[in-house]
């Protein structure tokens, strides 16, 4: 364990590394790590391109505010230049850019598109967000690596699991993160409790609560459970619905609390890698 | 019946959430289910008082 050097080890460690986090790799290049950086930026270019020859401009219906036509300027200006606000799409920068920059049409023929349902769209818009999804655990890896650096030196110890690593296995199976960090109860715990809720959310909807065609917005919060939103992407997310479920809103609330609580267990895998490097004092924890 | 499904719901949710709540702060399966259930009569307590406020604000505002 580490002794922290760091007069203020809650310190952030700025703007500029912050906003590095969304271009995947960059982090990398700049911490001199020439391969990893090429890797993030490769793989998560691929996935989103995966997704992207399956949904094409449809991903621009489900950007968290629509740019059409009645929709402000700024947002239509910033849309047609690559900055479209889809969610997670976004944090990986150059992926969603290059998406918009390659086929916005803001024209009614253009909207019209967009609308129109494609085969294969749920899968191909969990392959998009995840790699979304993706750029953030490399952000995240790079967050750790420097912090690493500044907090612990040189000689800082190996952790038991790489942080960002651990978020990114809780994500795709709750509970994994834990697991590989050695909390394997734990992580069991956690991952039942996470899976519980959203198989009771798909349960009480027939199905259809994890859907991104017709609840976009709630989906942003549903994918933060990776592997639950791949399941409904690849099995109950192109079943057909003939008239809407009495309880498809009770279902659609909790596959989308589902995905906030993983969210927490995401962090919680984080910390714990974390803590075995640089533990929290009591002082702190309590504070 | 709807009205008993929804509550059993909730508070099946409530407990599932509580413990990945609690489940920050213990490093083990069974100290985390131990801090689960107080806090979720906790939070139970609190939704009780809550829907009680909602309707003595409709009694007071709107009427029965």
């Amino acid at each position: 364990m580490v002794m922290r050097s760091n007069p203020d080890p809650s310190r952030g460690l700025g703007w500029d590394v912050f906003l590095a986090g969304f271009v995947p790799g960059l982090m990398q290049f700049h911490l001199g790590q020439k391969s990893r950086a090429i890797l993030a930026l490769v793989s998560c270019l691929a996935l989103f391109f995966a997704g992207w020859v399956m949904v094409g401009e449809r991903l621009f219906y489900w950007a968290l505010v629509t740019p059409d036509e009645s929709g402000s300027p700024a947002l239509r200006f910033a849309a047609r230049y690559g900055l479209l606000l889809t969610l997670p799409e976004l944090l990986n920068l150059p992926g969603n850019a290059i998406g918009a920059l390659l086929a916005w049409d803001g024209s009614p023929s253009g909207e019209r598109l967009w609308r129109l349902p494609r085969a294969m769209e749920h899968l191909g818009g969990f392959l998009t967000a995840a790699s979304g999804m993706l750029a953030a655990f490399w952000s995240a890896a790079g967050h750790w690596d420097l912090r690493r650096r500044r907090d612990g030196g040189d000689d800082a110890p190996a952790p038991i699991a790489n942080p960002a690593l651990c978020a990114g296995l809780s994500w795709l199976v709750p509970g994994l993160g834990h697991a590989r960090a050695g909390q394997k109860d734990k992580g069991l715990l956690l991952g039942a409790a996470v899976l519980a809720v959203f198989a009771l959310g798909l349960l009480v909807s027939h199905g259809h609560a994890c859907d991104r065609a017709t609840a976009s917005v709630w989906w942003i919060g549903q994918n933060l459970c990776g592997g639950g939103s791949l399941f409904a992407a690849l099995i109950t997310g192109p079943l057909h619905m003939e008239s809407a479920p009495e309880h498809l809103s009770l279902g659609v609330v909790l596959c989308t609390v589902s995905g906030l609580m993983n969210l927490v267990v995401m962090v919680d895998a984080f910390s714990v890698a974390e803590r075995s490097v640089f533990p929290v004092k009591l002082s702190e924890a309590t504070s | 019946m709807s009205l008993l499904f929804r509550c059993a719901v909730y508070a099946i949710v409530l407990f599932l959430v509580a413990i990945v709540v609690v489940g920050q702060r213990h490093a083990t399966a069974k100290d985390t289910l131990r801090a689960a259930l107080p806090r979720t009569g906790r939070w139970t307590l609190w939704s009780a008082a809550l829907v009680g406020v909602m309707f003595a604000l409709e009694a007071a505002f709107i009427g029965w």
